[in-house]
């Protein structure tokens, strides 16, 4: 089984979508469970390939690459997930905040997130403290991620926490932030949980906020 | 009869060959008309789809390359800025270089401490006084975002504290309308009104689309707001390759000047003939880090190939950057990195040079980075003015009396040595070329050291000229009142 998976491995770390693709489905055929798949062949990629990331020897196009095609593989395997069958690492609301229309950062964040892992509802830019602590009680997200590019935009992140709590959720969620002008201090300032200064210490945050690998 | 003066080659660099330009230009027009922009002021759709442009899915608006044309004939050429007592300051036109200093930085490196921290209102005070009293910096922008003041009019803080330690031009940012009005009101009290405002502006604001192709309202709120009064107006979007653009950079030019063209449209509708300085960020997005550089070789190129356009197809003067690096601390990376864009810039004749001084790819700004710049500025200037050949210089006479002189007579004794040596030579101030136990005796200082010291000095000794208490006791009123 697992020189099975360590081909649909390699295949997503080169970035190669179409054997990606075809080793998951050999996969499925020769009966490996899902969860197998997706922890063992997709993830364990992704991690291998964010390590590589954090030293400095790929490139960003190289790690959305990869991600893209672990993407392949999961839109393969998603019709076949019954409900609740499989866990992922946690599930992450991210947005832009309202009155902010930059998302390079955000969507860099979500992408490595996805790729290590954990399930990203993206509400997109301009996000109003209301969508997000409307959709925080729809999608029962264990982190909440807010992104903003422009000092005049900050002030919607504790008018989002706010919004959160008044929704009764923040306790349930960890807040997480970032965007240039964005630093650590305003994080604590906030009560924000974490702050992240770009899209690999996001995850890498992530995982220590939810107590995960 | 007298000879006919030879005149002196001033050089200058070329990037790009009129075909390339016309091809980039040609790629501009058609993302223009194939694909348009995302025009969210509604004001700014109307006016757009009455001109010609073709409205589709809700706010985006194809125009037709006509438009462009039309807009590019009608802006003025050249954009005189003044100083804020009405002296005309930088004519930007043609192959005038001026350089200043950069807005919106979160942090800036203490002058005592040496640290980085954050920047306050206090900082964009200094900043600005710097400025006021370095030669070679035409204009102050506010290197800081300032920490203790109201979020809500951070802009307009910035604004006043820069006026109140500064004559010279000033290059500002705004978040909407509504602060704009208010910055506004403060440069009419210093011009003495709007008509005195609009004929000698001291003033530009950056404003930014947001790349690929979209056109936030509140943008456009002051895009409008200057085409309207005259306030002469940027628009460079951050189309860095591989960010907000195409990762190669024909590409990443094509889409900026595409979304120039736009604004430009839209400005010129707004404001025929108002001021409009050209020309889009294109920087590079990092592969590895994903930060936008300040220090890398594509964005000079880039603006060098901008200027080039400018001489080759539009003809208006040109935003640029230079003086800027990616390194955290003032090191050898920062100095080679500011020489690189601020050599570059000045020999391929682009017109507003900003985010001098700048760290950390914009997020840190330094006092010692700008004084720096200063010396550097004044080094490639001479580089750039040539070598001119004349009698005077050919020294002829000199040559004689010297080498026929006999025994002790050396050029450094000669009159035409005496005579000429200021201009013929570039002095450096704060670049050390003395002798060694000299240099040691005098604390064995580095660059960076130097500057600090030099800035520390120009803080401490440099006054402004001081503008009337009434004029400043309105300013306030406007800062702090309704």
């Amino acid at each position: 089984m697992m020189s099975d998976l360590s081909a649909l491995t390699q295949a997503v770390i080169k970035g190669d979508a179409k054997t990606a693709v075809e080793e998951t489905q050999k996969s499925l055929d020769a009966k490996v469970g899902i969860q197998d798949i997706i922890d063992n062949g997709l993830i364990s990629a992704m991690d291998e390939m964010g390590d590589r990331f954090s030293k400095g020897v790929i490139f960003v196009p190289q790690m959305l690459r990869s991600a893209k095609t672990m993407q392949e593989c999961m839109r393969l395997l998603e019709p076949l997930i019954k409900e609740g069958e499989v866990t992922t690492k946690g599930k992450v609301l991210i947005g832009t905040v309202k009155g902010d229309l930059h998302d390079i950062g955000k969507n860099l964040v979500s992408m490595m997130m996805e790729g290590a892992g954990f399930t990203i509802t993206d509400l997109g830019v301009d996000v109003t403290p209301e969508k997000f602590a409307q959709k925080a009680q729809e999608v029962e997200p264990d982190i909440v991620a807010m992104s903003a590019l422009l000092s005049t935009t900050m002030p919607a992140m504790p008018d989002t926490i706010r919004a959160l709590e008044e929704a009764g959720v923040r306790s349930k969620v960890k807040v997480m932030i970032g965007g240039a002008p964005v630093t650590e201090d305003y994080a604590r300032e906030i009560s924000a949980d974490s702050y992240a200064s770009d899209a690999g210490s996001a995850v890498a945050r992530a995982k220590q906020l939810l107590n995960v690998s | 009869m007298k000879p006919i003066d030879i005149p002196t080659l001033q050089p200058k660099l070329r990037v790009l060959g009129r075909e390339q330009a016309l091809a980039i230009h040609g790629a501009a027009l058609e993302i223009l008309e194939k694909t348009g922009i995302k025009m969210e002021h509604p004001r700014g759709l109307e006016m757009l789809a009455s001109a010609g442009g073709r409205v589709y899915n809700g706010d985006w608006v194809k125009l037709p390359a006509y438009l462009a044309e039309n807009a590019l004939r009608s802006a003025p050429r050249e954009i005189a800025l003044y100083d804020q007592q009405g002296n005309k300051a930088m004519a930007l036109t043609g192959g005038n270089p001026y350089f200043g200093t950069g807005s919106d930085t979160t942090f800036t490196m203490d002058l005592e401490t040496g640290r980085r921290r954050r920047t306050a209102l206090k900082d964009t005070a200094n900043f600005a006084r710097l400025v006021d009293g370095l030669d070679n910096i035409s204009f102050a922008m506010s290197m800081s975002n300032p920490e203790d003041v109201p979020v809500a009019d951070i802009y307009v803080y910035a604004f006043a504290e820069m006026v109140k330690n500064t004559n010279k031009p000033m290059v500002f940012i705004a978040d909407s309308g509504r602060d704009l009005a208010k910055i506004y009101e403060i440069a009419c009290l210093v011009a003495g009104g709007k008509d005195e405002l609009r004929n000698r502006p001291f003033l530009l604001n950056y404003s930014e689309a947001i790349s690929p192709l979209r056109f936030p309202q509140n943008v456009m709120e002051r895009l409008l707001f200057c085409a309207e009064n005259g306030v002469p107006l940027c628009l460079p979007s951050g189309s860095n390759a591989g960010g907000g653009a195409p990762v190669t950079l024909a590409g990443a030019m094509a889409l900026g000047i595409a979304e120039n063209l736009a604004g430009l449209i839209l400005h010129q509708l707004a404001g025929r003939g108002s001021p409009f300085l050209f020309g889009p960020n294109v920087s590079v997005l990092d592969m590895k880090t994903t930060v936008v550089s300040y220090g890398c070789p594509e964005w000079s190129l880039t603006q060098a190939a901008l200027a080039d356009m400018r001489d080759e197809l539009y003809g208006l003067p040109v935003w640029a950057f230079a003086g800027a690096s990616d390194s955290k601390v003032m090191d050898a990376q920062a100095g080679a990195e500011a020489m690189f864009s601020i050599i570059t810039a000045m020999l391929s004749r682009c017109n507003l040079i900003h985010d001098g001084g700048y760290l950390e790819f914009g997020n840190t700004s330094s006092l010692e980075m700008v004084t720096m710049n200063n010396e550097l500025v004044a080094m490639s200037r001479f580089f750039v003015e040539g070598i001119p050949v004349n009698e005077g210089t050919l020294a002829l006479d000199a040559i004689r009396r010297v080498a026929g002189g006999g025994p002790g007579s050396i050029f450094l004794m000669d009159d035409h040595t005496f005579e000429h040596f200021m201009q013929a030579q570039f002095l450096p101030v704060l670049l050390d070329r003395s002798r060694y136990d000299v240099w040691e005796a005098a604390g064995g200082n580095d660059l960076y050291r130097r500057c600090n010291l030099e800035a520390k000095r120009v803080l401490a000794e440099h006054e402004p000229d001081p503008k009337p208490n009434g004029v400043l006791r309105e300013i306030d009123a406007v800062v702090h009142g309704s």
